[in-house]
């Protein structure tokens, strides 16, 4: 059974549609890049399925079980974590607060699956290598130090699945290289992840299958390799295909 | 005695961001739910004050709810207009409230019936009261609305339930109201409309602001300096009819020194290159 399930989603704002009739699977270990030019619903997707924005039609199961019409905060709590596009940390707190108001907002059981949440906090912290900078407000850290907590935040709070927003936006090289080791680790440690990214050759190292979306369809879906040799996707980012 | 009401309001409009001019609303509901049960209908306390509960909970689901579903500045207009209209009905129900006459009489429990005993009372309820603030204000509850406050689609992304936590936080500033509007008036004998209008909303905001929006011990500092000055100005050998306007002036002043010491925060500087 795959972990995540999305048949045939769609999203409107108005006459405007977003979303067209998406399907896919996700299986567990997976990790699954998600392209295509902006404007293309790759966000509003996100959205979708974290429960933010309610679908027109069609429905998503994690784990065979509707969640269609589950709301955000319940949805995390079935272990579906975000890193959003902006970075998700709260800038008056510590970054001890910032993880343990994420472990605090976890079901019972993920609770007691983690044991002693001060002891999550470190491993959390010294994973992101800002254990320096505990008892710091967030707001005085770096944007790829920022980035970092928010995902070793996320990734350490129990999920099981992942919706990484353009996890590399306006982050150094240097940093760039951690957040792929950060995501290879999750991959490692069998966890699933849906990406966005605009950065190909990134996606074709720590991807196992790409989906291109284009005007809210899905228009190639296959192994890195192949969509970045394909004549679409040269159409759909450059308009054109620059070979010829 | 208006320090629960404040602290209640801060923790709804300081800490959670939320727009809500409503506080003086669970005041007049919690004020006249009890205090005409019990000296018009000669009611006992304790079903009074069970009806005050109630009806201040009620009332601030009926505040959640319209917060979850307006935009913020709607949801600060339709908060002033559900304190108006609770006032408006206060005034005009005069069979029940006497309007604004006011309800004369009111009596402190036995025990507690001279000034110094009253006065402790309400010393200790205000104690356990902002020991309980400073409870939630540093444990889960203030965390995850200091969480949505800042980022809400964040927050609940980390599992956090927004539509709970707001409606709690709008329970404990009714409940604030009632504490307040429950001892107030034992206290001085009366309940009067007078002290419900829109300048004692004013007030609990001008708090809040020079206090430091969600800080805890900020707004108690803020509430004994401005009471101190509200009440003081009384004493000043000034002309009765002046008293109010410098009240006003004095405010004002004070409004804008606490807004230009946070300009930063507030309007913050336009980075240019």
């Amino acid at each position: 059974m795959p972990i995540l399930s999305v048949s045939g989603l769609s999203f409107s704002i108005g006459d405007h549609q977003i979303l067209k009739n998406i399907s896919f699977d996700v299986d567990e270990g997976e990790v699954i890049g998600l392209i295509g030019p902006n404007g293309s619903g790759k966000t509003t997707l996100f959205n979708v399925l974290s429960g933010f924005l309610k679908p027109i039609s069609g429905t998503v199961h994690l784990r065979g079980k509707d969640i269609t019409r589950a709301i955000p905060s319940k949805r995390a709590q079935m272990g579906i974590g975000r890193v959003f596009q902006n970075f998700g940390i709260f800038r008056e707190m510590t970054l001890e607060e910032n993880v343990l108001v994420a472990l605090e907002s976890l079901s019972k059981d993920q609770r007691g699956e983690l044991g002693d949440l001060k002891e999550v906090v470190k491993g959390t912290l010294e994973m992101a290598g800002l254990t320096q900078f505990a008892k710091q407000k967030a707001g005085s850290l770096s944007g790829g130090q920022m980035r970092l907590l928010e995902m070793s935040r996320t990734f350490k709070t129990g999920k099981d699945l992942f919706l990484l927003d353009e996890p590399t936006a306006g982050v150094s090289p240097k940093m760039t290289h951690q957040i792929s080791d950060l995501i290879t680790g999750l991959k490692k440690s069998g966890k699933t992840a849906l990406v966005i990214e605009h950065d190909l050759p990134f996606i074709g190292k720590i991807c196992d299958k790409v989906i291109v979306l284009d005007v809210g369809e899905i228009v190639l879906h296959g192994k890195p390799s192949e969509v970045q040799k394909s004549k679409e996707l040269q159409e759909i980012y450059f308009g054109a295909d620059p070979t010829t | 005695m208006i320090l629960p009401t404040v602290l209640g309001f801060n923790l709804v409009f300081g800490k959670g961001k939320i727009l809500h001019f409503g506080q003086e609303a669970f005041a007049i509901v919690a004020a006249y739910s009890v205090w005409v049960a019990v000296v018009r209908y000669q009611i006992p306390f304790g079903i009074g004050l069970g009806l005050g509960l109630g009806l201040v909970v009620l009332v601030a689901l009926l505040l959640a709810w319209l917060s979850f579903r307006l935009e913020a500045d709607g949801f600060g207009v339709m908060s002033i207009a559900l304190h108006l209209v609770f006032l408006a009905v206060v005034l005009n129900w005069q069979s029940v409230t006497r309007g604004s006459l006011g309800i004369p009489k009111i009596p402190r429990w036995e025990l507690f019936q001279s000034l110094e005993a009253y006065t402790l009372l309400c010393i200790l309820v205000v104690i356990v009261w902002v020991v309980f603030i400073l409870w939630l204000d540093r444990g889960k509850f203030g965390r995850n609305l200091s969480a949505l406050a800042e980022h809400p689609w964040h927050a609940q992304s980390l599992g956090i339930n927004r539509k709970r936590i707001h409606t709690i936080a709008f329970i404990i500033a009714a409940l604030g109201a009632l504490t307040s509007n429950v001892l107030l008036p034992p206290y001085i004998h009366i309940l009067t409309p007078n002290d419900y209008g829109f300048p004692a909303m004013i007030l609990f905001v001008m708090i809040v602001v020079s206090g430091g929006p969600g800080r805890v011990w900020g707004v108690i500092a803020a509430t004994f300096i401005l009471m101190f000055l509200k009440e003081g100005i009384r004493f000043v050998a000034l002309p009765p009819d002046m008293i109010g306007p410098v009240r006003l002036m004095l405010f004002g002043i004070i409004l804008f020194v606490a807004v230009w010491w946070r300009r930063d925060s507030i309007f913050p500087q336009e980075r240019k290159i």
